[in-house]
C-alpha cells in the first residue's frame, strides 16, 4: 500500500466529498436538531452530510487499493483563470461600469483562456458581440440593464 | 381507457398550441435550440440553462413551449453536427457519429441527415401519442401517493439515475448528495431558520440552480474543453449534396426506426434514464439483427436510423414522469422543474387537472416541434454547415458572455455570476476527478423536495421509519432501488456501464 501508488482521482474526490460532508454536517450543530417525528433544520442536512463523509472514506480507501493508478489530468491553469476570472470581473463591473464594458472585459479576458488567441479576432468579437446582446436582452427582451458607465 | 377523453383533450392541446404566440415561441425555440445545440462542446444542459433566461418574462405556457423547443433544438443540432463533423454535440449522439461519419464521408451526409431527422420525427409522434394515453392514469395513480410514497419514489429516482449513468456509482451518489445538500441552502420551511446562509441574503433564498448548471455544464466544460486541445483542431466539414435517400435507404431504416422507438420509449419512462443507452442499446440490436454486422461502423443507414430515433422517442418520454409525478428523471428535466417553479407552478399530478390546457398544450406542441424540426433542418442544414466552421476561439468568449448575461438576469444581480464562477471552477475539478455534474443537479432539484416529504412521512407515522416499508407502493420502490444498487455489483452489468463510460468521454 504505497502512498505513490493510489488512484489520485478517487483519493482527491474522496477528500473533496469528505471535506464538503464534514462542513455540512459540522456545520449544522448549529441549528436544532429536533427530533424524527418533528425535524429540525440541522436534521436533514446531518445524515446527508454523514453519509457523504462515509463515502468519501470508501473512495480514499478504494484509491489505495488501486493496481492501475490512474493520473487525472494536469490542471490547465491559464484556461481556468482566464475563465473563472473573466466571470468574476463581469459580474464586478455589470453595475459600476454598465453591460457593454462588462461584455467587453469579460470577452477579452476569456480570450486569453484559449489556446490560440489573435487579436483582430477577439477585437471583432469584443466590439460585434456587446452590441448582439444588447440588440437582443436590452431592446429585444427588454430586460433591464444598465448600459454605459454613464448612464 | 378513456379514447374519447384522449380525443378531445389533444383537440383542446393543439387549439392551445396552434395559437399564433404558442406557434411562434414554440419555432423561436426549436430553431434557438439548433443553433446552439450545432454548436460543438454544449450539450443540450448548457444550452437550455443558457436560454432559460429568455423566457423569464414570458407567460408560462409560451414559455415551456418555448423549452420544450429549445430541448428538442438541442437535441436534434446535437445528431447533426455528428453526422457532418464526427463530433457529438451530447453524449446520446455518440453512436450517431460511428455510422453518421462514415456515411457522410462517401458523400451520403444527406440521407443520413435526413433519415435521422424522419426517424427523430417518427419517434416524437409516436411518444407525443404515448404520453397522451398514459399521462391521465398515472397522474392519477400519483394522487394517491402519499408523502412516504413521494420520497421512496424520490429515493428510486435518484438511484436509478447513477446506476444506469456512467462512472463510477459511489462518486455518482456522493455528487447527488452534495447536490441535496446544496439544494436546502436558504430558509428552512419549518423554522423559517436561514440554513448555511452565513449572512448572505441573496443565499437565504437558496442557491439557484440555474446558475449551478451554467457554472457546471457551461463555464465547466468550456475550462475542459479549452484544456484537452491544445491547437487548433481542423474541422472537416463533410459535404451535403442531395437531401433525397434512396428508395433503397428508406426500406432498410424502417425497421430500425420501429425497433428503435420502441427501445426509447422504454428507457424514455424508465425514471432515471439517458437517452445514451437508447441509442446504444438500439446500435447494438441493429447489429445483432443485421445480415451483413460487419457493416456497422462502415456507413451503415441503420446504425443512424435505429439510434437516433430511440433518441428521440426516450427525450420525449421522459416528460411522463415529470408531468404526471412531479419527478425530473435528469438534468434537463431537473432545469424544467426549476423553469416551471420559476412560473409559479409546481410539477405533478395536479397540473393536469388544474391546468389541462398547459398541460395538453405542451403535449400537443411537442408533437409540433418535431415537425418543424423536420421541416427547419432539412433545408436549413447549409446554414448549420457554416456554423460549424467558426473556430472554438472564436465561438468560445461570445458562449461565456451568454451564460454570464444570462447568469445574471436570473435576478438582476452579479450574485449569480459569481455563483456561476463558483460552481464553474466546482465543475471543473469534480469532472477532472471522475464525478459527473448531472447527478448533482437533479439533488439540487430534488433536496428541498425530499426533505419536506421525509419530515411529512416521519411526521404522521409519529418518527417510525418503519412507514416506508410497510406501504406497499413504497416498499415496492425502495425494493426496486435496492435490486438495481445489485445489479451494478454484477460482473456483466459493470462490463456495459464501462462501455457506456468510455462512449461519454
Amino acid at each position: 500500500m504505497a502512498f505513490h501508488n493510489r488512484d489520485r482521482k478517487d483519493f482527491n474526490a474522496g477528500i473533496m466529498y469528505m471535506v464538503i460532508g464534514g462542513f455540512f454536517a459540522g456545520f449544522a450543530t448549529n441549528y436544532p436538531m429536533g427530533t424524527a417525528v418533528r425535524m429540525g433544520p440541522a436534521y436533514f442536512p446531518t445524515i446527508l452530510g454523514a453519509l457523504l463523509v462515509f463515502l468519501g472514506v470508501v473512495l480514499l480507501f478504494r484509491s489505495f487499493g488501486a493496481t492501475d493508478a490512474e493520473l487525472p489530468t494536469k490542471t490547465h491553469w491559464r484556461p481556468l483563470l482566464c475563465i473563472i476570472g473573466a466571470a468574476c470581473l463581469f459580474a464586478a463591473l455589470i453595475g459600476p461600469a454598465g453591460m457593454v464594458v462588462a461584455s467587453a472585459v469579460m470577452m477579452l479576458v476569456g480570450a486569453f483562456g484559449g489556446w490560440d488567441f489573435r487579436w483582430k479576432e477577439q477585437l471583432i468579437g469584443m466590439i460585434v458581440m456587446p452590441a448582439v446582446c444588447v440588440g437582443i436582452f436590452y431592446y429585444g427582451l427588454g430586460l433591464p440593464f444598465k448600459l454605459f458607465p454613464w448612464s | 381507457m378513456d379514447f374519447s377523453s384522449v380525443f378531445s383533450n389533444l383537440i383542446l392541446g393543439f387549439t392551445v398550441a396552434m395559437s399564433a404566440q404558442n406557434l411562434l415561441y414554440c419555432f423561436i425555440g426549436c430553431l434557438l435550440g439548433t443553433l446552439i445545440g450545432v454548436l460543438p462542446g454544449i450539450g443540450p444542459v448548457a444550452t437550455i440553462a443558457m436560454l432559460l433566461p429568455i423566457t423569464f418574462n414570458l407567460p408560462p405556457i409560451p414559455a415551456l413551449i418555448m423549452l420544450a423547443g429549445i430541448y428538442y433544438g438541442a437535441s436534434y443540432g446535437g445528431s447533426t453536427t455528428a453526422i457532418l463533423v464526427n463530433l457529438p454535440g451530447e453524449s446520446s449522439s455518440v453512436v450517431t457519429c460511428i455510422d453518421g461519419y462514415q456515411m457522410g464521408r462517401q458523400g451520403r451526409a444527406g440521407p443520413a441527415l435526413a433519415i435521422a431527422a424522419l426517424g427523430s420525427f417518427f419517434a416524437g409522434c409516436v411518444g407525443t401519442v404515448l404520453i397522451a394515453l398514459f399521462g391521465p392514469p398515472l397522474a392519477e395513480l400519483a394522487f394517491e401517493f402519499g408523502a412516504a410514497e413521494y420520497f421512496s419514489m424520490m429515493v428510486l429516482g435518484l438511484i436509478a439515475a447513477v446506476v444506469l449513468a456512467s462512472g463510477s456509482l459511489i462518486k455518482a451518489i456522493g455528487m447527488i448528495v452534495i447536490g441535496l445538500l446544496g439544494g436546502i441552502v436558504g430558509t428552512d420551511v419549518n423554522s423559517g431558520i436561514a440554513r448555511y446562509s452565513f449572512g448572505v441574503s441573496e443565499l437565504s433564498d437558496g442557491i439557484g440552480f440555474v446558475s449551478v448548471a451554467m457554472g457546471m455544464f457551461g463555464f465547466g466544460e468550456i475550462i475542459s474543453n479549452l484544456g484537452q486541445t491544445s491547437e487548433t483542431k481542423h474541422i472537416e466539414v463533410s459535404k451535403v449534396h442531395s437531401l433525397m435517400p434512396t428508395w433503397e435507404d428508406i426500406k432498410v431504416s424502417i425497421g430500425p426506426i420501429m425497433r428503435g422507438t420502441a427501445l426509447g420509449t422504454i428507457f424514455g419512462i424508465l425514471p432515471g434514464s439517458h437517452t445514451v443507452i437508447a441509442s446504444f442499446s438500439s446500435y447494438t440490436l441493429e447489429k445483432k439483427l443485421a445480415k451483413d454486422p460487419s457493416r456497422f461502423g462502415k456507413g451503415a443507414i441503420e446504425g443512424v436510423a435505429g439510434p437516433e430515433s430511440a433518441n428521440n422517442a426516450s427525450a420525449q418520454t421522459c416528460f411522463i414522469p415529470l408531468l404526471t409525478l412531479g419527478i425530473p428523471t435528469g438534468a434537463v428535466m431537473a432545469l424544467m422543474v426549476g423553469a416551471m417553479t420559476i412560473q409559479g407552478i409546481a410539477p405533478g399530478p395536479q397540473v393536469m387537472t388544474q391546468k389541462p390546457d398547459l398541460f395538453w398544450g405542451m403535449i400537443a406542441s411537442m408533437w409540433i416541434g418535431n415537425l418543424m424540426l423536420v421541416i427547419l433542418n432539412l433545408p436549413l442544414i447549409g446554414m448549420w454547415v457554416q456554423f460549424l466552421k467558426i473556430p472554438y476561439r472564436v465561438l468560445f468568449p461570445s458562449i461565456l458572455l451568454f451564460i454570464a448575461i444570462g447568469a445574471y438576469s436570473i435576478n438582476n444581480s452579479p450574485f449569480e455570476v459569481y455563483m456561476a464562477a463558483l460552481f464553474g471552477f466546482f465543475g471543473y475539478y469534480a469532472s477532472k476527478w471522475g464525478c459527473e455534474a448531472a447527478p448533482l443537479i437533479l439533488g439540487f432539484v430534488l433536496g428541498p423536495l425530499m426533505e419536506e416529504n421525509l419530515r411529512r412521512a416521519m411526521l404522521i407515522s409519529r418518527g417510525d421509519p418503519s412507514v416506508f416499508f410497510t406501504r406497499p407502493i413504497s416498499l415496492g420502490m425502495l425494493l426496486v432501488s435496492f435490486a438495481l444498487l445489485l445489479m451494478v455489483v454484477m460482473p456483466q452489468f459493470q462490463k456495459k456501464r464501462e462501455i457506456l463510460a468510455e462512449a461519454d468521454d
